[in-house]
Formats: C-alpha cells, structure tokens, sequence
C-alpha cells in the first residue's frame, strides 16, 4: 500500500497543514516544557521591554514599522505604548481596558478591542506560562539550539476571522519572548521584535492606572 | 379672527419660511464663472506612497464609537492604487484598489465590515479625495467672494472642489443638500495630497480624520 504524504492528506481532507517551521523541531517533552515555562516566568513579576512592531504587507511589497514600549508586571497588567510614528498607548489592567490616542482617552469596547484582547492575552500567556491553557488556540512547541517556537493556531472561529496562525518565539536560556508574528489570512503578518527585556524592575502602579 | 390666531398664522408663517429656507441649496449664493478658469483636474493628487494617521468618531443607536489605525495609499508599478487600513497593531481592516481606469475592487476586508453599504462609503470618500472616477467633461465653474467651486457630476448628485488662492481647501458631495464636506489642511497645492483631512458625514453622524504622518519608524 502506498503512504500519503501527511500534508497530502491534510489537503485531500480540506484541513490546512501547518508546516513545521524551518529550522525547528517538535519539543519532544510539552509537559515539562510548560512546567519549565511556568517555574521561570514565577520569578519574573514585572517586564520591561522596547519592540519594533513591522507590518508586511504581502501584495504592497511594503511595510510599517513602529516603535513600542512594553511594560507587564504580575498578575495581569500590560501597558504598550506606542511612540513612533505615531502616539497610542493601551493599557489592560483586569479585565479593564484603557486606549489613548494623540487626542481622547477612552475605554474601548469594540471588534477592535477583542483583537487586542486575544494578542495581549497571547502575549499575558506567553509571560505567565500559561498559554497551552488558552482556549482560542492550539499550540505546538517547536524548538532548536538557540530558543522555541509556539504556533499558535487558531481553534475558534472568530479567532479565525483574525488569524491564520501566531508564533512566538522564545530565548532558550531566559525564555523571555523574543519575536511575536501574526499572520493574517490574506498573508500579510506582523513582527513584534523584542529587546531591552529586563526583570523585576519597579514600575509604578500609575502606570497601569485605567480609570 | 381673533387676534391671538392671527399672531399664531403669522408665527407659523415665519418659521415655516425659516425651515424652507434652512433647505435650501447651500450653494444657492455661488455665483456660474465660465472660463478661462483653470480646471480642478490639477489638484489630483500624484503620489506614490503616503501614511496617514486615521481616526473614525461617531455615533450608533446612540452609543458612541471610535476606532482608530493608519491608512496607508500606494500607486503600485502596474498603475492600481491601494489604500490599505489597519489598526495600532498592525491588523489590516480593508484593502481597497483602483486600477488604471479607476475602476474599483475590494481585495480585503474584515467581516465586520464586509457591508454594502460601509465600503460604498469608504471607497467614496477615497475616490473624493484621490479625485478619481471624475467625469471633467461635467465641470462647471461657480464663485463666491472667497472661493472658486469646481463642480462634478456623479451618478448620484455632485462633487465639489474648492479652491482659495490657488490652493484646494475643500472637498464637498451633495445632492440637494451636503452629504459630505471634507477640510483639506496643508499643502494644498496642485498634485500634491493634503496634510490633513477632516471628513463629515453629515447624514450618517461620522467623522474621519486624517493626519499626514512620517512614512514609518524605520525611516
């Protein structure tokens, strides 16, 4: 009997076949990863990080960069503030959501906010350890010498209205999240490019302030 | 009569006139110029890439909306335009084209707004600005004291170019009253796309604004 090729099958069954990512392969124990996800990320209680945010777009041959400060501190605060080219800050404390533009506060509660929601969920799992729990995602670990690789597929359909997939790549040594993709169904994705991460550094709860 | 009903005809006259002329044609006051007044075709805009700063304000069943993202207009190699729009984070809303004759396509757009009605909205308020789709065989020319009004006719009603000391300043959609009024900022000049841009929609209650910014962080 002849064997079909997995993705061939994949294809035949009309469900997308992920590939694995080039230059990785599946982490052999998921278990203990998580468990080494979550012991590490127990220590951190606060993150401060810059990243370049680089918007491809596939069919333009183009892209837009920004530059963003990234700041989380335990259990669930998150302050993305971006500064170039243009001004917009969002901050997530709770289950609260503030956005500031160059010229209203405000809180949103729109389609545009659960976007934010399940990227900064995302990027709150990835720094608790928790993201194998997120329920808007199937994931699998890939890694190699240097870091891992969590992709992300989206398992529920608005999910899938956004997303054709989410990577995360992590440091190997210090498993702080190094690059985040989104890839959007028409092909275009995004790079969120981490760097400066540093630990335990006092951020002022002001900072986080919603209301 | 008594005299009180007669002060009520009166009363009601009046505001009955007001309201008529509250309905009136805004552009009642303009004045036809024949030529030689240069035609409006030289304001559309020749670019090939510029980033705006977008924000969306408005009202629906009474509750307040505003969303907010960069938009993005390209003139591509095979002469399309493209005007795409994502929000803060980089996820693309829409992406619109016009091919060479200026003939339209929707190559994307999120659920959410994948309505008849929300693109034929969008794609007009782009083809105003980019002026394209404008049949320059319909201009006619009007003046008032301030400002020269080159007017286009549309399918439906028409489209207005204000132009103040050799500068565009205005853009306008009516019928037989205003639909849309755009306040163009910065530069103005002949070829060149506006700064800034204040777009009202005055039936719908929205308002979108464009700001110029730079072309990315990168740069």
């Amino acid at each position: 009997m002849h064997k079909i090729p997995a993705f061939l099958f994949c294809l035949l069954l009309g469900i997308p076949a992920f590939a694995q990512p080039k230059g990785y392969s599946p982490v052999k124990n998921t278990q203990a990863f998580q468990q080494e996800l979550i012991q590490s990320n127990r220590t951190k209680q606060t993150i401060s990080s810059d990243f370049t945010q680089t918007k491809n777009l596939s069919l333009l041959e183009d892209r837009i960069v920004a530059k963003v400060k990234f700041l989380f501190k335990k259990e669930d605060r998150v302050r993305i503030e971006y500064t170039s080219p243009y001004y917009y800050l969002l901050v997530m404390n709770g289950g609260q959501i503030l956005v500031k533009d160059e010229q209203k506060t405000s809180r949103i509660n729109t389609g545009n906010s659960k976007l934010m929601q399940s990227v900064n969920r995302v990027m709150i799992d990835c720094m608790q350890g928790s993201v194998f729990q997120n329920p808007d995602f199937t994931v699998t670990a890939y890694e190699n010498n240097t870091g891992y690789l969590l992709q992300l597929v989206p398992a529920t359909a608005a999910m899938k209205n956004m997303f054709r997939q989410i990577e995360v790549q992590l440091d190997r040594r210090s498993l702080d999240v190094s690059r985040l993709t989104m890839k959007e169904a028409g092909g275009d994705y995004t790079d969120m490019d981490f760097r400066n991460t540093k630990h335990n550094v006092a951020l002022d709860e002001t900072l986080f302030k919603v209301k | 009569m008594s005299r009180w009903m007669r002060r009520c005809l009166k009363s009601s006259s009046l505001a009955l006139l007001c309201l008529a002329g509250s309905c009136a044609s805004p552009y009642r006051s303009l004045k036809p110029a024949g030529p030689p007044v240069v035609s409006a075709a030289r304001y559309q805009p020749v670019f090939e890439k510029a980033l705006y700063r977008c924000v969306v304000d408005g009202r629906f069943f009474f509750r307040r909306f505003r969303l907010s993202g960069v938009l993005l207009l390209k003139r591509m190699p095979d002469h399309t335009t493209r005007a795409v729009f994502q929000n803060e984070m980089g996820f693309s809303f829409f992406d619109f084209e016009w091919d060479d004759r200026d003939s339209f396509k929707v190559n994307r757009v999120i659920p959410q707004l994948d309505k008849p009605a929300v693109i034929a909205t969008l794609e007009k308020d782009l083809r105003l600005l980019l002026m394209k789709g404008l049949d320059y065989g319909s201009e006619q020319y009007y003046r008032d004291d301030a400002a020269t009004w080159h007017r286009f006719t549309l399918d439906k009603g028409y489209a207005w170019y204000v132009e103040e000391n050799n500068l565009l300043t205005r853009i306008e959609n009516s019928g037989k009253r205003r639909v849309i009024t755009m306040g163009l900022s910065g530069p103005g000049q002949p070829g060149s796309l506006p700064g800034g841009v204040l777009i009202r929609h005055h039936r719908a209650g929205f308002t979108i604004q464009l700001h110029k910014i730079n072309q990315d962080a990168s740069e």
